[in-house]
């Protein structure tokens, strides 16, 4: 279900576009300090249970994670990963989720009118009664979110709980993080808190820390905080996450062009006919069927 | 074999009779092209094609979103048209076989890649030696055999897009769709070119029949084979 | 809590969890507070993000905690005392290291120990080998021959005095025997020390928190001696941002032990009558301290109100049948003649003879547990099970049938035995969850906030304090009709609750508070009163030992007054800026947030930090914080540490079982010989256990130091997550964390089977093949650990069950708590 009192800023397959621009929100936005993140998965039972997901069965294999990516009935994930660093570890705890992308690769990709919507506010939805489970947004987002439920048919991801922040409330996660290191916001409030704690860890030692907030996909909705920016692959975080040119190719220059192509064939057909005409038969009588002799 | 109708026979249509199992054979003035078997394979292989073409369009754009309409919209369409698929390949391929003896390219058709193609389309050039299948004929076969195997190929990999690294589907994505409109110009030309064009060739598909004009003016070699007549008594 | 007693004068986090955002360093050792404490570890981050604080994390495994750490030092389970008293060398080493100021104005640094007290080759003097206990007369101070008043030393450089002999014994703790012990790297541990001793002085002040990790050795009580002895020496005692702070593993075990969780405690820390104490006279004399006043100084030694807090709490017990006449009903309080706790008690069980007054009495015959799964959670789980085969009865009070109650079809391993020969008849009776009753908390910030009613408890489940009362109605009844050897206790006992079959838990925390039973006169104003009778008391102040009033718990006295019941307040108003909160739900004692907080003033009653203030003297009275101290009494009257009675922080500590320092001895089972002492390897008095379940393993059989811990995805056993599907899902199942080292050499894949067998078992688990854990150099030889979690058991459903980790622990223990060795125990670890 898509939010009715959330204005679309755009809508997945849509022809013309959509949004009228009488009402403009503010950019919402996510904090993830994965430098401040204990990895407790509070945020990962806080978002099945708003979300009111179901228990996936998984098993112990050796890790603390949960389970290897992200689930049609699991959004939230928190990604661990043990890494040497200066002489002792880096354990390295981030939170997988949907990263709301400005320019979202699902959203392009997504070939069902309004199935994908990003509302006026950034937050970017799956709208359920219009997806048609073809799984076209899992090869265009470049942070492998969304995932196909095999139940239901249809594709899931992370809502930014738009539910709960369209009426003022922080997502669950955020309301079930206890240390601090999930906060929400506006962009430009979430933004600037990053780059306080980025300059944070700078000071601290950290030369590399980050904020990401890549710009190939016009910015995250989800920005994140990582005090080795260096090392993006410790986070499985791509380095320049883009809409997927092959996508661009195939939605923009393969489509159009086909699609003239095609109407060229028939408006060639209908020249030719006017041009050349039928290739009669010499003789009429012989060119039509005739019923044959009892 | 003999179609020759028993006497015990009510009056029937001679040629359609003898179009249930035999080709290439005269019956009165018309000469039986297809037989039912090759008919019918035709006819599920369009049949499909039509089927994937209409639930598939308005997945490939949301302008042709109302075609979605004839399955009860965007989301059956999605489901019905993997199968279709399915099943477009299958016949494809029973139609592949089908054919593929009477599809041998010869030497003197190699002229159909380019000029004469254009000549024919012109209704122009030396059309004496071409058999029951022209060149440009035969090159459809193999272009569209070609490409119901890319559709499907590239199709069984965008069914399950979770087991498939992303580059791969996008990369299915593409050749899905430059398979598809190559192949839709082709179906265009064929349409047309068996309807509007060149009338009486639409009746090879459906009672089985041409009429012996017809198969004198586009395939003479065939013509003379099936006839025995050199073409010497029509001057 | 023991050991912050003996060393402060109260048994529990000297601060709170808010205040650990005042720090500038924060040591986290002996707990893994990012993984059993994520909500309180907030602070910590506060304290990183919001002034700079440095965390440090000494822990034997790279913990959750340690990710977050500036700084982690690695350690061998159960060497924290030979770390810490490193720290105190360090620290001792320059007088830039450690708050001179403080030590001199705060703590028992000056005073003087008699001759008598010696440390030599292991062992303090007063050791009585025979027994295998301490006689601790022999440490006791050096009384001034004139005025009778405790010797001290204002320059600490006498050679008796307390700092000299404290720099005497740690002398021997060179950061390289720290490395030979701890297996810490060198410069790990100068660096960890000069983080830690960088708050010696009056601008910077640092916290030490701890939990489990400490309290889980048989060394436990001294591990937390000198955490606060170091912090004492830092100054870090009283003042916001500082202290000893334990964790506490449950929501409401401060409000267990204060309300009597211990057998040798009542409620309030009151001492436990034993049977030669026959009259209240000599019960009370016995357990008030004597004020014991150094020169300068006097102690206010607050304890001096004891009989005020014990007489008030026998008006409670029995009500109008108390009176001056009969002690105060004190003939009918229970009177201990032994060692009654966990380990001793299922010793008795298991042998079917009580060890107490001689050991000739035959063992307990029933058993009643209530909220708690003595099998899952008894270390050596097969002596659990083997004593409670012994019992002819046993009521289990659960909301689940945890293994305790099904002991009698434990798996094969546990080796229970034939169900159809246990003769034990259990009774398990439906208890409702924690949501489905209200009552308090009391977490460990000492704070008890009011929780209420969430939903119904299910089917025929009764709230605790419903059953409670109806088995105590029940046996009241059949006192009264058939009497009995002693029907007085039960007969007399007060009951006055509205409802005696379901006790409103309002009535009872209101009984806890206090209240005037007549009118009680103002001492002040003879035209006054102080309450009249049936007021409730404002606090423990108002308390008297004539029975004029009642009190079930003195330190919580204050909670539910005339203005209401306090621990339902909730308001967010922070005055101080310092997190302290006052007007939100109720902190033990007197509201008061920071205990000995005059400590965070010096001399004169300045703050040390001007921006940290927790008290301060106005010139009238003491201003911040709730003083710790007679809020009209100018500086100079008393000492800081009111409950003690020399009313000074002592470094030394004569008053515990192990001894007046703290001494690095190895665990029960130890991989190696103890560095410093090696006839004297482990503790010489901690006990041992001597059934044929009570094996302990050696070095050669089992060379690898293995810990237990928690994880944050549950809460205790898997009571707490059987029924809920996403807490299984996302930590699945029983493993074993390795090093990556070990694994190799004993070809272990990540993910694999892998049996851990103890010289008490052996249990089967997941590898989880890590390089958080890294082996250590001990004593020139690399050694190796591993560690598991706790959360399964055979009772659970399907799916989430595992091995009881408790099936390898020894039943070891420290000689002042009792409390079992969980956390360092030698195993050997194979490919399943």
């Amino acid at each position: 279900m898509v939010m009715q009192s959330l204005e679309i800023r755009r809508s997945s397959a849509s022809v013309w576009g959509i949004p009228s621009g009488i009402r403009t929100l503010p950019t919402v936005s996510k904090y993830i300090d994965t430098s401040t993140c204990i990895g407790c998965k509070a945020c990962e039972v806080a978002c099945q249970e708003w979300n009111d997901l179901r228990p996936v069965q998984t098993a112990q294999v050796g890790t603390y994670q949960t389970m290897p990516t992200l689930h049609p009935e699991f959004w939230n994930l928190i990604r661990f990963n043990e890494q040497n660093f200066d002489g002792g570890i880096a354990w390295i705890m981030r939170k997988d989720q949907c990263m709301h992308c400005d320019d979202p690769g699902c959203l392009a990709a997504c070939p069902a009118p309004g199935a994908i919507v990003q509302y006026a506010n950034g937050i970017v939805d799956v709208n359920q009664d219009l997806c048609i489970g073809c799984g076209y947004c899992e090869s265009g987002c470049p942070f492998d979110v969304p995932k196909f439920h095999a139940t239901t048919g249809k594709m899931a991801k992370c809502t930014l709980c738009v539910d709960r922040t369209t009426v003022g409330l922080e997502p669950a996660c955020v309301k079930a993080c206890p240390t601090g290191c999930l906060q929400f916001g506006t962009k430009d409030d979430m933004v600037a808190l990053g780059n306080q704690r980025v300059s944070q860890l700078k000071a601290g030692g950290l030369k590399n820390a980050v904020l990401y907030n890549p710009a190939g996909v016009g910015g995250t909705g989800v920005v994140t905080v990582l005090a080795h920016g260096d090392h993006l692959d410790w986070y499985s975080l791509p380095s320049d996450p883009h809409v997927p040119i092959l996508t661009r190719l195939w939605k923009h220059v393969v489509r159009p062009l086909g699609m003239v192509a095609i109407a060229g064939a028939v408006i060639g057909a209908f020249g030719h006919f006017t041009k050349f005409g039928r290739k009669e038969v010499p003789g009429s009588a012989d060119s039509g069927v005739q019923p044959p002799p009892a | 074999m003999s179609a020759t109708p028993t006497a015990r026979h009510r009056p029937v249509d001679l040629a359609v009779v003898a179009g249930r199992d035999q080709e290439n054979l005269i019956v009165g003035n018309e000469i039986v092209r297809h037989r039912r078997a090759s008919r019918l394979i035709h006819w599920s292989v369009s049949l499909t094609f039509f089927v994937c073409l209409f639930s598939g369009m308005p997945i490939w754009s949301p302008i042709f979103g109302w075609m979605a309409a004839f399955f009860g919209g965007l989301s059956a369409a999605r489901v019905v048209h993997p199968w279709a698929g399915i099943a477009f390949f299958l016949f494809s391929a029973v139609m592949f076989f089908h054919w593929l003896g009477e599809m041998r390219f010869l030497p003197s058709e190699r002229g159909w890649l380019g000029p004469k193609a254009l000549e024919y389309m012109r209704y122009e050039g030396d059309d004496s030696e071409v058999g029951k299948y022209n060149g440009g004929q035969k090159l459809f076969f193999f272009a569209t055999a070609l490409g119901a195997l890319g559709l499907l190929v590239s199709g069984l990999l965008m069914w399950w897009p979770s087991a498939f690294p992303r580059v791969v589907l996008q990369l299915s994505y593409l050749i899905h769709d430059i398979t598809f409109i190559f192949f839709a110009i082709a179906i265009v030309f064929h349409i047309y070119l068996g309807t509007a064009a060149e009338p009486g060739t639409f009746g090879a598909m459906t009672r089985g029949t041409v009429t012996r004009g017809w198969a004198r003016l586009h395939h003479p070699r065939w013509f003379r084979d099936v006839t025995g007549d050199d073409g010497s008594r029509r001057g | 809590m023991a050991s912050l007693a003996a060393t402060f004068g109260r048994g529990a986090m000297t601060n709170g969890w808010v205040d650990i955002k005042n720090a500038d360093v924060i040591l986290a050792m002996g707990g893994n507070p990012a993984e059993n404490h994520p909500v309180g570890f907030r602070w910590f981050l506060e304290a990183k993000k919001t002034r700079g604080a440095k965390i440090v994390a000494v822990d034997p495994r790279f913990t959750r905690t340690a990710s977050q750490a500036d700084l982690y030092a690695p350690i061998r389970p159960g060497t924290d005392i030979a770390f810490l008293n490193g720290m105190i060398r360090y620290a001792l080493a320059d007088k830039s290291r450690y708050h001179e100021d403080y030590v001199r104005l705060h703590t028992n640094g000056p005073y003087l120990i008699g001759d008598a007290y010696k440390f030599e080759d292991g062992l303090f003097s007063g050791f009585d080998a025979a027994k295998g206990e301490y006689q601790k007369e022999a440490w006791g101070y050096n009384p001034d021959a004139k005025t009778k008043a405790y010797g001290v030393d204002p320059t600490m450089e006498n050679p008796r005095s307390v700092f000299q002999l404290l720099k005497q014994h740690v002398d021997r703790y060179t950061p390289e025997m720290v490395e030979r012990i701890c297996g810490t790297p060198k410069e790990t541990f100068l660096k960890v020390a000069q983080i830690v001793t960088s708050t010696g002085n009056a601008a910077r002040v640092g916290t030490i928190t701890y939990a489990l990790g400490w309290t889980q050795h048989s060394t436990g009580v001294q591990m937390i001696r000198a955490a606060a002895i170091l912090q004492l020496l830092l100054g870090n005692v009283g003042r916001p941002g500082g202290g000893v702070n334990a964790f506490r593993g449950h929501s409401n075990i401060q409000g267990a032990t204060d309300m009597a969780g211990n057998f040798e405690i009542l409620p309030g820390y009151l001492k436990t009558p034993t049977s030669a104490m026959t009259d209240l006279k000599g019960y009370l004399d016995t357990s008030t301290p004597t004020t014991l006043n150094k020169q300068g100084w006097a102690s206010m030694n607050y304890f001096v109100n004891y009989p005020k807090f014990m007489v008030s709490l026998l008006k409670a017990m029995y009500g109008k049948e108390a009176t001056k006449e009969n002690d105060f009903g004190y003939a009918w309080m229970p009177k201990v003649d032994g060692n009654y706790s966990w380990m001793y008690m299922f010793d008795d069980m298991y042998r079917g003879s009580s060890m107490r007054a001689g050991g000739k009495e035959p063992g307990p015959e029933g058993f009643i547990t209530f909220g708690m799964n003595p099998v899952g959670l008894g270390p050596n789980s097969k002596k659990m099970i083997g004593a409670l085969s012994k019992l002819k009865w046993m009521v289990v009070v659960e909301n689940l049938e945890t293994e305790t109650a099904q002991f009698w079809k434990a798996p094969k391993e546990y080796e229970g035995g034939d169900p159809a020969k246990i003769q034990t008849e259990v009774f398990l009776l439906p208890a409702s969850s924690f949501a489905e009753k209200d009552g308090t908390f009391t977490n460990s910030a000492r704070w008890l906030q009011w929780k209420w009613k969430a939903l119904d408890a299910p089917g025929d489940a009764k709230a605790d304090q419903e059953i409670l009362a109806r088995i105590f109605l029940a046996v009241r009844d059949l006192y009264k009709k058939e009497g009995g050897a002693l029907p007085d206790p039960i007969l007399k006992a007060s009951w006055a609750y509205t409802n005696p079959a379901n006790p409103d838990l309002g009535d009872v925390l209101k009984e806890i508070n206090g209240r005037a039973l007549t009118d009680i006169p103002d001492p002040k104003d003879a035209t006054k009163m102080l309450r009249t009778a049936g007021q409730q008391v404002d606090g423990f102040g108002q308390l008297q030992d004539d029975g004029s009033t009642m009190c079930g718990n003195w330190l919580h006295s204050g909670c539910f007054t005339e203005a209401g019941n306090n621990a339902q307040r909730r308001v967010t108003a922070d005055p101080t800026g310092l997190g302290m909160y006052h007007n939100w739900g109720f902190s033990w004692p007197a509201n008061r947030r920071i205990m000995y907080n005059r400590a965070s003033a010096d001399a004169d009653g300045k703050p040390w930090d001007p921006k940290r203030i927790g008290i301060q003297w106005n010139g009238e009275k003491w201003v911040g914080d709730v003083p710790d101290m007679k809020p009209d009494a100018p500086p100079g009257t008393f000492g800081a540490f009111i409950m003690l009675p020399e009313g000074v922080g002592r470094l030394y500590s004569p008053v515990l079982n192990d001894g007046p320092f703290p001494e690095h001895y190895e665990a029960i089972e130890a991989p190696v010989k103890n560095a410093l002492h090696p006839n004297v390897t482990s503790s010489p008095v901690s006990k041992r256990f001597s059934t044929d379940h009570d094996k302990y393993g050696t070095v050669d059989k089992f060379p690898i130091v293995c810990t237990t811990y928690r994880l944050t995805e549950h809460f205790h056993y898997w009571t707490q997550h059987h029924l809920n599907g996403r807490l299984n899902e996302i930590q699945p199942g029983f493993f074993v964390e390795i090093p990556e080292g070990l694994a190799k050499e004993r070809g272990i894949a990540n993910g694999s089977q892998v049996k851990v067998s103890s010289a008490r078992g052996a249990i089967q688990g997941v590898a989880m093949v890590t390089n958080r854990l890294t082996p250590l150099k001990i004593d020139g030889k690399q050694t190796w650990q591993i560690g598991f979690p706790i959360h399964w058991g055979f009772g659970a459903a399907e799916g989430h069950r595992g091995p009881l980790a408790n099936m390898l622990t020894p039943s070891a223990m420290d000689p002042n708590t009792w409390t079992p060795e969980y956390k360092a125990f030698l195993v050997q670890i194979e490919k399943a």
